[in-house]
């Protein structure tokens, strides 16, 4: 058996899946591409009004003045295509792309026999996704075709000749001429045209009219040209105006991702990424990928992923056209440990971050790895990934020396008077006075071997009052680089008063 | 059905429904005196409904158990041992494997003279001011995700700390009780109206602690624990405990 899903009016379904606010208007799909946009399809209401395929926009204009005109959509076409696509991959490995709107599966591996559910099963999928479908299903793939459009919405051929007696002989698209002929020996079913001895028919008109005979005795076999369902779960939208606004762009993401996970859902996938394309009216193109930390197949959280971000988005130009990407994957299985405490929701962390990124900036959040060199302070911040973070090994003995440093940054330059190398007096924005005790020189010294050559001498320092601070020579010039404790009632000093410097002490004092 | 026969229904009803309220008030009062009860026998445990996190600072330790989840806990105290608690934290973020979240005011936190497994487990966000911090910790207790929220303003301007609005604390109080994270504010001075206890930590230290193993000056320590009762809006401290 063969099932064949089609898309009545599929032009105009695959142009108003996302535009409900058209639904209840006169509408016809334009050929852009033709001298005066011819009209390539329309819906009730327009019909109704008399605007018919085939008419130049300004005759069916001049029809229905309230007609809503829309141009035919090659991207929103193929995507509903790639739709009908996955669909037909749920019921047969094989299937064929037949035509637009029009696809044909093989059902001779299915499990299933009762066709009738499994065809109302696709509809309501379909119809899930906003996309009005009819169902045929035959003992071959011209007979599915033929049952699908006589469908409402699902038809199930049992016995073929009772089936195709009473069906027109235009149904099977024959060649005008050779429809004129038939029509003028008074044969307007296929009942009609079977009961007519094949061999003779072909030799009074031809190879076309036996093979329109088998077709309508319902003989015909052809071999599937197979394709495989497209793995891009990726739904586009061209805006009629400019957009300026989140909010249209909210509502047509969320509808979006209804879609797409529905589709994800269909073929037992998460989403693991997802990217954000907006064409801008500059001809330009602002892109975005967004990694899910948990890949799933929630509406809501993708949703609040792609919000945060564009919250605090800002574009130069408007946005005339947006497309959302999703990149399936596995769902993530993970068994959490006795003894762990992992994430409880990674997603919900994952768009803290990006709001945390968008308070203070993304090179201001994430978890430090320090850098590989002696060199001070040099670390850098990193995406953190603590839901694949597994159980880390115990921290030994603490075999860390001497009190941690506060550092300030950027580090404060500062007046150091020094007795044979040593500090013996500090005069700096964070602290001053005489040196009580000095450690040091700690010298260290790298990248010789290239422009970043660096070279510092380190020491920590106690003043008289009691603080304690780490003080830095670079180049011969001095700063204070941190401090391991400040002393509450620390000496400060109001901008623009004059200290005099204490003279040099006696060798030996320091 | 007569006048009489019905007045004695009713009167049954109402004998019914008087048992059966003398019942209830019974067993409220069996409850209450066992809730009572449990809270002679253990106050600590009444006093933590969200658990505790613990630190393994001997100090803190034995006198709360760890740092109180679900409220706000504030250290009050010289920059340097804020430092030296931030780094004692961080190894017990390790022991505990979990994760916790450094906020830090005044960007002074220096990640180079920590452990890397427990740098690992920790997300700093080093922010401009003080009130972005705040924020900042805001967005992190209502994540929920972590254990452990820092908010390290000691270094940060005593200027930008005095525009902190008081009904600040309170929200965050709000919303950490909604979580089982333990959130510690570093401040220079006690601040944190809504704080459920208060650490004062006191340390003085000179030059030869640079010569000396870390752990040891963290014995040394002074640690003030001062836990706070709430009085109906108010919140009182209670009679100052002192350990070492």
């Amino acid at each position: 058996m063969y099932a064949v899903l089609l898309l009545p009016n599929f032009r105009l379904q695959a142009a108003l899946r996302f535009r409900e606010e058209w639904q209840a208007r006169p509408v016809a799909i334009t050929d852009e591409a033709s001298a005066k946009a011819r009209v390539l399809e329309v819906n009730e209401l327009a019909a109704r009004e008399g605007v018919a395929p085939g008419q130049a926009s300004p005759q069916a204009m001049a029809r229905c003045a309230a007609l809503q005109l829309v141009a035919q959509s090659a991207a929103q076409e193929a995507a509903t295509q790639a739709v009908l696509l996955e669909m037909g991959g749920t019921l047969s490995p094989e299937i064929e792309s037949t035509g637009p709107g029009y696809v044909t599966a093989n059902l001779h591996g299915a499990r299933t026999r009762e066709w009738m559910k499994m065809g109302t099963g696709v509809v309501d999928a379909l119809a899930s996704l906003r996309l009005t479908a009819r169902v045929g299903i035959g003992a071959n793939p011209d007979l599915a075709f033929l049952a699908a459009r006589q469908a409402r919405p699902v038809l199930v051929v049992q016995t073929p000749t009772a089936f195709l007696a009473n069906l027109a002989i235009h149904e099977l698209e024959p060649p005008p001429d050779l429809l004129a002929v038939l029509r003028e020996w008074g044969l307007h079913n296929l009942g009609q045209l079977t009961a007519l001895p094949r061999g003779e028919l072909m030799d009074r008109l031809g190879p076309e009219a036996a093979r329109l005979w088998e077709r309508a005795a319902g003989r015909t076999e052809r071999p599937l040209r197979l394709v495989r369902p497209s793995e891009a779960f990726a739904e586009s939208c061209e805006f009629e105006h400019e957009v300026e606004t989140i909010e249209p762009l909210l509502f047509l993401l969320r509808r979006f991702l209804e879609h797409l996970t529905t589709r994800l859902g269909h073929v037992y996938r998460v989403a693991g990424q997802m990217t954000l394309t907006l064409k801008l009216a500059n001809d330009g193109e602002y892109a975005r990928t967004f990694t899910v930390p948990s890949p799933t197949a929630q509406v809501e959280v993708l949703f609040r992923i792609v919000h945060t971000h564009l919250e605090s988005l800002r574009l130069e130009h408007c946005a005339v056209a947006m497309s959302l990407r999703l990149e399936a994957t596995l769902p993530e299985r993970q068994q959490f440990q006795l003894f762990e405490s992992p994430l409880r929701d990674p997603n919900r962390f994952g768009e803290t971050l990006g709001r945390l990124a968008a308070l203070v900036g993304a090179e201001n959040v994430g978890v430090a790895q320090v850098l590989d060199t002696h060199q001070p302070d040099r670390f850098r911040l990193e995406k953190p990934r603590f839901h694949e973070l597994g159980r880390t090994a115990p921290l030994g003995e603490d075999l860390a020396v001497g009190l941690p440093l506060r550092r300030y940054r950027p580090a404060l330059s500062a007046t150091v008077q020094t007795v044979r190398g040593r500090p013996t007096f500090l005069f700096s924005e964070a602290a001053n006075g005489p040196v009580r005790a000095a450690l040091g020189p700690y010298r260290a010294s790298g990248a010789w071997w290239d422009n970043e050559v660096w070279a510092v001498e380190e020491w920590d320092v106690e003043l008289e009052n009691g603080g304690l601070y780490r003080l830095a020579c670079v180049a011969q010039a001095w700063r204070v680089e941190g401090c391991y404790g400040e002393v509450e009632e620390a000496e400060t000093i109001p901008q623009g008063r004059i200290v005099m410097m204490p003279g040099i002490r006696k060798a030996g004092e320091e | 059905m007569s006048a009489l026969a019905l007045e004695s229904s009713r009167v049954q009803e109402q004998t019914a429904a008087g048992a059966d309220r003398k019942a209830q008030f019974e067993k409220q009062a069996v409850l209450g005196g066992l809730r009572q009860l449990l809270a002679e026998k253990y106050p600590q445990a009444e006093q933590r409904p969200g658990g505790v996190f613990r630190t393994g600072w001997p100090a803190l330790d034995a006198r709360e158990g760890g740092l109180r989840r679900a409220a706000v806990t504030e250290l009050s105290g010289g920059s340097g041992e804020g430092a030296l608690f931030l780094h004692e934290m961080l190894r017990a973020v390790c022991r505990e494997q979990c994760f916790a979240a450094l906020v830090d005011a005044a960007r002074t936190f220096d990640p180079t003279t920590c452990a890397m497994p427990a740098l690992a487990r920790l997300l700093v966000v080093f922010c401009a001011d003080a009130g972005q911090a705040v924020k900042s910790a805001d967005l992190l207790l209502r994540d929920g995700n972590l254990s452990l929220v820092l908010l390290d303003l000691q270094a940060a301007p005593l200027k930008q700390l005095g525009r902190i609005p008081a009904s600040t604390w309170h929200r965050l109080q709000r919303l950490v009780e909604q979580t089982t994270s333990a959130l510690v504010v570093l401040t220079p001075q006690p601040m944190v109206e809504s704080a459920r206890v208060r650490l004062a930590m006191r340390g003085r230290w000179t030059l030869s602690a640079q010569r000396r193993w870390r752990n040891e000056l963290v014995a040394e320590m002074g640690v003030q624990v001062i836990p706070r009762q709430r009085e109906g809006l108010r919140v009182v401290e209670e009679e100052e405990e002192l350990s070492a």
